[in-house]
């Protein structure tokens, strides 16, 4: 402990570019994490609040909500499969409306109140009543935009009320509303007149089933098929890629860690042969030695770790709100702790060059 | 500079002999392509005794002090240190016996470069299994200003002069208490007046607190310092009479 406290005190230089290099290293993985999860977060939301088990979808959609439709007989015959205990229409339009501050992109959730497919996520008021085609529940990031409960927002020629708020409920990174199905079909009508006219349909329906039932095991009605809810989120055009690409990044950096670490000890422990025979040959076991240089590995991975947990905090403040990023507290934990281990694990290489260092070299110097 | 604070002959005789080496070989590799470092070497050191052990580069002096201060293992013969036999110990006895009974003095003093000079001895202080952390810093205080350090004693190596590194280093020797001290070379890196001070103040220590001390050199200069020389030449030791020491040098 001395050995590597003391070292880190007094040669300070050169175990900050070891800490900066790993603070930079924390603050893009962290940077990073907070776009992937952002951009999953913010596409998915409207999935991932839902009360739905699972999602009805036009075969031809591939799981998109905005490509699929339904006949809305579709959902009575889903009602009727055993393990389906509700079965609900669904109407999406991705569209823009104005709000209290002017215009907004807006995912406009047509749902039946007390059915399948409604967010769970009510942070104020209430969702719309059956029947109550002129009142509207928003995501979070509506009211973020200026509108409140009581403010009217306007798709087409349709107007709703703000009656509730939910939260983490957006729809490929656009801020919902939900409503009834009505208003959804006259605000679709409105905005979109080449639907009008068409039978009436829904977009998918949603499903809740039994315990015991999974999507899998429902026997699709023809022309549709079923997805779970996680598999939906999945499903979403680009959300599967982001996230994939955007890990291998993450991954990839960890990696470079851990190459750095093990560079940096293995230039440290090289650097120091001459001393560290004489340390054995005082009578230092490689097993000290070993741990001086792990302590310091942990110290400086932990000290790098803090300042790019506080850098990437600090730009996340900074970004305008357009840029979707989230911070998680749980992917945070979990990045430090794949930062400090990938440095630990490339101090581990320089063990062995630490152990081979012979004591007897310590006598005789240059001469021998 | 005055020679005359050692006198060889007072104290050649003082008790029993600490160090004793019988019959010690070292060869590397085998068969036809053995090479003998050390061929047969005996000798012993009673405590109080300082010798000193001359000899060209590649003469084999290095590999004897080694397997002396149990860096190295001889091949055959028997190595006694007091009451241990250093010859047969495994390799974690001998980092302990290292630790705990021997002190080196190396040639370029080899110091931890980050740590002050108080500090550097208190390191090997924490080196043994038993240790006190009170008891190591009295005698760390005491040590330093014996050799004239007390002021320099928060200044790490890079502070201090060549002079003043060798004798933090012979402080550092003689922290953990050790019944034997190796000095390898100790003037190399330092002028003659330092390298003669050094010296001087090396057999003072050992004869004073009545240790075993073996220096290596190949500086005749040094050797009036010392009780007894050996010279080694291609891996033979003999006990020098003082008439013949290394002819031509």
């Amino acid at each position: 402990m001395m050995l590597a406290f003391a070292e880190i005190k007094r040669a300070r230089g050169r175990f900050l570019s070891i800490i900066g290099a790993l603070a930079l290293i924390t603050f893009l993985v962290l940077t990073l994490s907070a776009l992937s999860d952002g951009l999953f977060y913010g596409s998915t939301g409207a999935y991932r609040s839902s009360n739905a088990d699972g999602y009805a979808y036009s075969t031809d959609a591939e799981g998109s909500l905005i490509r699929s439709r339904v006949p809305v007989a579709d959902a009575q015959k889903y009602g009727q499969i055993p393990g389906v205990t509700k079965a609900s229409g669904l109407g999406v339009l991705l569209t823009s409306g104005t709000g209290p501050n002017g215009e907004l992109d807006l995912a406009v959730f047509g749902v039946e109140p007390g059915g399948a497919g409604i967010p769970t996520t009510l942070t104020q008021g209430r969702l719309p009543n059956p029947g109550e085609d002129s009142a509207a529940a928003v995501d979070k990031t509506v009211v973020d935009k200026g509108a409140t409960i009581g403010s009217t927002i306007k798709v087409g020629d349709r107007s709703v009320t703000v009656v509730g708020v939910t939260q983490d409920s957006n729809y490929q990174l656009q801020p919902t509303i939900w409503t009834t199905i009505p208003t959804w079909r006259a605000m679709q009508a409105s905005v979109r007149p080449e639907t009008r006219g068409l039978p009436p349909n829904y977009s998918a329906i949603a499903l809740e089933f039994s315990n015991g039932t999974t999507a899998a095991s429902i026997p699709p009605v023809t022309g549709t098929s079923v997805l779970s809810t996680d598999e939906a989120a999945l499903a979403i055009p680009g959300v599967k890629e982001q996230r994939s690409t955007l890990n291998s990044i993450i991954y990839t950096t960890l990696l470079v860690a851990a190459l750095v670490v093990a560079l940096f000890f293995a230039l440290i422990v090289l650097e120091k042969r001459e001393l560290f025979a004489a340390l054995k040959a005082l009578g230092t076991s490689t097993r000290r030695l070993a741990n001086t240089v792990m302590t310091q590995a942990l110290v400086a991975s932990i000290i790098g770790v803090i300042i790019g947990v506080i850098a990437a905090r600090l730009l996340g403040l900074a970004l305008p709100a357009q840029v979707p990023t989230l911070f998680r507290t749980e992917s945070l934990i979990q990045i430090s702790i794949f930062t400090i281990v990938a440095s630990v694990i490339g101090a581990l290489f320089s063990l062995r060059r630490i152990a081979r260092i012979d004591p007897a070299t310590a006598l005789g110097g240059a001469l021998q | 500079m005055t020679t005359n604070t050692v006198a060889p002959a007072d104290v050649q005789q003082t008790g029993k002999p600490i160090l004793e080496v019988v019959d010690v070989t070292k060869t590397y590799g085998e068969g036809h392509t053995a090479v003998t470092a050390i061929a047969a070497a005996s000798l012993s050191v009673a405590e109080g005794q300082f010798v000193s052990l001359l000899g060209p580069s590649g003469s084999g002096k290095t590999t004897l002090i080694s397997m002396i201060g149990g860096l190295l293992t001889p091949t055959s013969g028997t190595i006694r240190l007091g009451d241990q036999v250093v010859s047969d110990m495994s390799k974690k006895e001998l980092t302990n016996l290292r630790a705990e009974r021997v002190g080196f003095v190396f040639q370029s003093s080899n110091l931890v470069p980050f740590l002050t000079a108080r500090e550097n001895l208190l390191y090997v202080a924490s080196l043994p299994k038993k240790h006190s952390r009170k008891a190591a810093a009295k005698r760390a205080d005491e040590l330093l200003g014996e050799l004239g350090l007390s002021d320099r004693a928060n200044n790490v190596p890079e502070k201090l002069s060549g002079g003043e590194r060798q004798r933090v280093a012979i402080g550092r020797a003689l922290m953990n208490d050790p019944d034997l001290i190796l000095v390898d070379e100790p003037t190399a890196a330092l002028d003659t007046a330092l390298g003669r001070q050094v010296v001087q103040l090396l057999a003072r220590e050992v004869k004073q607190r009545g240790k075993t001390g073996i220096m290596v050199t190949h500086d005749l200069r040094m050797v009036e310092y010392t009780d007894q020389v050996f010279e080694i030449l291609d891996g033979h030791l003999t006990k020098s009479d003082g008439t013949t020491l290394l002819d031509g040098h």
